[in-house]
């Protein structure tokens, strides 16, 4: 056994044809029956992007249409179904999963400087249920689609024709999905740390995913149970959600909500654990107030928890629930703020590298803010009625999930890329189409800010004459951001062929991902590592200074 | 054979040596009895209990007999009390996690009626027609089409 | 501390070349390998039950949200739960929990003998967990065919031909509970005996013994959580405070 020291290697490139794990088996069987963490990482990872090009086309159909008042596509009915199809790719499909299991799957029990999870068929297992839960969605849009928006409220959801059961079923599929990856975190944090990686010698980016992790076991399950109920109702009318047989609907609400505002959280923790990670490396510093960063993801997990009535200020709800949920809705932003603090305070006389990862890094700084601090407002119970359903909530949550969470999962593919796959990628092209997203995503969502805040109700196909400017600009926005991503797969998909082979150590990290070839062989290390020193000690890499 | 030699074995002292008996707990058939027979008494006070009219107090009285069966399956039957703390943590937290969704849910329902009393002064509100949807009959040609 | 042996033969079943801990068994019995990413057998065991502990978790979230929305309709409806409950037979349910219960017990003793390399016991006492689970099942079709008979039906199809429900609003949402909560609860109570009977099929080859009875803990643990739910199910639907 050695100690970890990456300073003699960090310019090693990967000796052509030394066994990898993407050339250590071939075939279809392979891979389709692999138990390598990073394998099962790799094949959410294509899942995942898949459903986010797919939500992302709807989205632009979605702007397209409202390109003019009376809607330019679609007639309203379709145009339900496309913005729930919309908001059900992009969250069950794409952001819930996007992190924890495509990258998690692949840096975390490298980080950790284990050889596999600790519960390998359990992985694979869960890959494969995320997988029908995808067919049944498919299925569902066969046989009629869903028009219900993608909370599935009762009694609405029990009337409509369209194919709620489907639905329902392939998201109670990838809830265990989900449930299992989180479980497989928390064994393998607690049980396959490498020696003397103390708890508080882990990556943040682990600390971060362990929270969700914490929060995928103890809030899915409710929404199981939840959709479980809603298929019951509409297969054999149990009522408990139905008010035509003495059910409440508000109830559902309180179910749907106990486990979509963690939900929430599932989305933006394990993207805040990936900013740290980026803004340390490229920075050249530990992160600033490493431990109330660490604690602060645990902190959001366990408040996550007291604040889901806050999305049901118009439902009918009791007005002491309500004041309770919209005091402790503001407490969520104690935890968010100190680590925003911390990585401007981390950005603040580092050496900054900007790279691409970095530059997503400072994207999702800016939005993150903003998209932080537009939530006070709808936490504010006399200020969320008048918002409530407008498009102030649609651009709020867009730039936290999409402005923040997206971004920093590209950041995140953008760092790791070269360690999972060997190869870099073109830096212009990359820094270009991270500044056309950046122009073109705030240029899709500020007006909505704007409008929303003066009136504008979401979800509708058509909209009056007055909202038309602001609804243009947000539509040659969304186009913006297409053609941002359209030339991330484009130059992502060119530097797979190998034109620029990546060092072992791309951007001088010292977490122990970075101590394994790039890519990494079957079983990550080719000695187990040991730690020594603190996380994120930089001094190992220029020892002279 | 000593539970204590059976240990040492399966930290490798004599390796090769087969594990006969585990190195973990290993409950006494005393206490696996004593506890089931305590599950049976606890049973026959729960049927007997809900025999007698205690008013509210019946439904306390019944969770907290089944909180102590619980209890006892878990601590002995399910090994927790030699278990490692993590797990208790952990399955004792999924507990205080569900109490959440008990504690503002029934909040909810239990103050749906209270007004608040600064609106109160204010203006007098009218009964709204539309909520407590309960009060309204099931009506027999529902359909769920 | 330790000093791991190599795996002679290929059974960890990993990707390429595997090897892994050999925990020795007593004559009569298959050595476990432990597997590959693994240092220690501790290890291993250690994983596995943090993980079927947090599995439970989630069961008891589940059935929690089941249980929260008991709590909040009969706190709606007092008088249904309270009419429909007299519905149900308390003595076909008395025996049910005991049955249950009992069959805690001999899993507790299932698992003893596992951890003694008491083969022969171990099949015992398992097998006697099954047929309680089967005998839990016979008694619960007997409850079930006896509702079905009065129009106490599920949801759409509830008739209450007999007007027993007569007197009250909305009847059929206690049946509706019953129904699905004891339905979700029989579905793990049959995935309990499936488990159970996979671990009698290892067990007749030997596979568990005191060096390795992690199968026979696990199965044991979601078998004690069935009964640990129905112990709340018993008072809150036939006894309806
Ligand atoms: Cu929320």
């Amino acid at each position: 056994m050695t100690t970890y020291v990456p300073v003699a290697e960090t310019e090693a490139r990967q000796e052509p044809g030394a066994p990898h794990y993407l050339n250590v088996t071939h075939g279809f069987r392979s891979w389709a029956l692999t138990l390598d963490h990073k394998r099962i990482g790799l094949m959410y990872l294509i899942g995942t992007v898949a459903s986010f090009l797919i939500g992302g086309l709807l989205a632009l159909l979605i702007r397209v249409h409202l390109w003019k008042p009376e809607g330019a596509i679609f007639d309203p009915e379709l145009y339900n179904q496309v913005f729930t199809l919309h908001g059900v790719f992009m969250v069950f499909f794409f952001i819930i999963p996007a992190i924890p299991a495509a990258l998690g799957n692949f840096v975390l029990p490298m980080m950790l400087g284990a050889k596999d999870v600790a519960l390998p068929r359990l992985n694979l297992a869960s890959f494969y249920l995320w997988l029908c839960g995808l067919v049944l969605a498919t299925i569902a849009i066969i046989f009629g689609g869903v028009d219900t928006g993608w909370t599935f409220y009762t009694p609405y959801s029990i009337q409509t024709p369209t194919a709620v059961i489907w639905m329902g079923l392939g998201i109670f599929m990838v809830g265990f999905s989900s449930i299992f990856t989180g479980l497989n975190f928390v064994v393998t944090t607690h049980k396959l740390r490498a020696p003397g990686l103390t708890w508080f010698r882990m990556p943040l980016f682990i600390w971060a995913v362990y929270s969700t992790s914490l929060l995928q076991i103890l809030a899915t399950p409710v929404l199981g149970i939840t959709l479980l109920l809603l298929v019951f109702e509409r297969v054999y009318g149990i009522g408990i959600f139905d008010p035509k047989m003495g059910g409440d609907p508000v109830l559902f609400q309180h179910f749907f909500w106990f486990y979509s505002h963690p939900a929430v959280y599932i989305m933006i923790l394990p993207a805040m654990g990936v900013i740290s990670e980026v803004i340390s490396v490229h920075c050249r510093k530990p992160v600033f107030g490493y431990r109330m960063v660490a604690f602060s993801s645990l902190a959001i997990a366990v408040i996550s928890f007291l604040v889901w009535g806050h999305h049901m200020f118009t439902s009918g709800q009791s007005e002491w629930a309500m004041m309770a949920f919209s005091f402790l809705t503001f407490f969520v932003g104690i935890p968010s703020a100190i680590k925003e603090f911390n990585w401007v305070a981390t950005v603040w006389q580092g050496s900054v590298a900007l790279t691409t990862p970095m530059l997503y890094a400072l994207v999702f700084l800016i939005i993150f803010a903003i998209g932080g601090l537009t939530g006070i407002f709808l936490a504010t119970l006399s200020v969320n009625i008048h918002l409530h359903m407008t498009y102030y909530v649609v651009a709020h949550f867009h730039y936290v999930m999409m402005g923040s969470t997206a971004i920093a999962f590209f950041a995140g593919v953008h760092h790791w890329w070269p360690k999972m796959f060997g190869v870099m990628y073109s830096e212009a092209w990359a820094k270009l189409s991270c500044l056309l997203i950046f122009v073109g995503f705030n240029l899709t969502f500020l007006p909505q800010f704007i409008m929303g805040s003066q009136g504008q109700i979401r979800r509708y196909a058509t909209y009056l004459e007055r909202w038309t400017p602001y609804h243009q600009a947000s539509t040659v926005g969304a186009v913006i951001l297409g053609v941002g991503f359209a030339i991330m797969v484009a130059y992502l998909l060119h530097s797979l062929l190998g034109v620029r082979k990546a060092r072992r150590n791309e951007w001088g990290g010292v977490t122990l991902e970075w101590d394994s070839p790039s890519p990494p062989p079957l079983e990550n290390f080719e000695r187990p590592p040991v730690v020594t020193r603190e996380v994120y000690d930089y001094s190992v890499l220029n020892p002279k200074s | 054979m000593s539970a204590h030699s059976a240990h040492a074995e399966a930290h490798g002292h004599a390796p090769g040596a087969p594990v006969l008996v585990t190195h973990h707990h290993v409950s006494t058939v005393a206490i696996l009895t004593k506890v089931f027979l305590t599950l049976v008494i606890l049973t026959i006070i729960t049927v007997g209990v809900s025999q007698v009219d205690f008013g509210s107090a019946n439904m306390v009285i019944a969770m907290l007999v089944a909180a102590v069966k619980a209890a006892l399956v878990m601590t002995f039957f399910m090994h927790l009390r030699y278990d490692t703390a993590i797990n208790n943590i952990f399955i004792l937290s999924s507990f205080a996690f569900l109490a959440l969704l008990f504690v503002f849910t029934l909040t909810d329902f239990s103050t749906r009626k209270a007004v608040n009393p600064i609106h109160a002064k204010r203006a007098p509100i009218a009964e709204p027609d539309t909520h407590y949807l309960w009060k309204t009959p099931r009506t027999k040609e529902h359909k769920h089409e | 501390m330790h000093t791991p042996q190599e795996a002679g033969g290929h059974g960890a079943g990993h990707d390429a070349h595997h090897h892994g801990v050999v925990v020795p068994a007593p004559p009569g019995f298959v050595p476990h390998v432990v597997a590959h990413h693994f240092d220690t057998a501790e290890a291993e065991f250690s994983a596995d039950k943090l993980a079927m502990w947090l599995f439970l978790a989630t069961e008891v979230l589940l059935f929690g949200g089941l249980f929260a929305a008991y709590f909040y309709y009969h706190g709606v409806y007092p008088e249904t739960f309270k009419v429909g409950g007299h519905q149900l037979n308390w003595r076909l349910g008395a025996l049910n929990t005991l049955i249950l219960l009992f069959s805690s017990y001999t899993m507790a003793m299932g698992v003893r003998a596992a951890q003694l390399s008491q083969k022969a016991l171990m099949q015992k006492m398992l097998g006697i967990t099954v047929l309680c689970g089967l005998g839990f099942l016979v008694v619960k079709y007997f409850e079930y065919a006896a509702k079905v008979s009065h129009g106490l039906v599920p949801a759409r199809w509830f008739s209450d031909h007999d007007h027993v429900m007569a007197g009250v609003e909305n009847g059929h949402l206690f049946f509706n509970f019953y129904w699905t909560m004891t339905a979700i609860h029989g579905l793990h109570v049959l995935i309990g005996m499936l488990l159970i009977l996979w671990v009698m099929k290892g067990g007749a080859k030997g596979r568990f013994y005191g060096g390795y009875y992690l199968p026979v803990d696990l199965v044991g643990l979601y078998w004690h959580l069935v009964d640990l739910i129905w112990i709340f199910l018993f008072p809150l639907l036939y006894l309806v405070p």
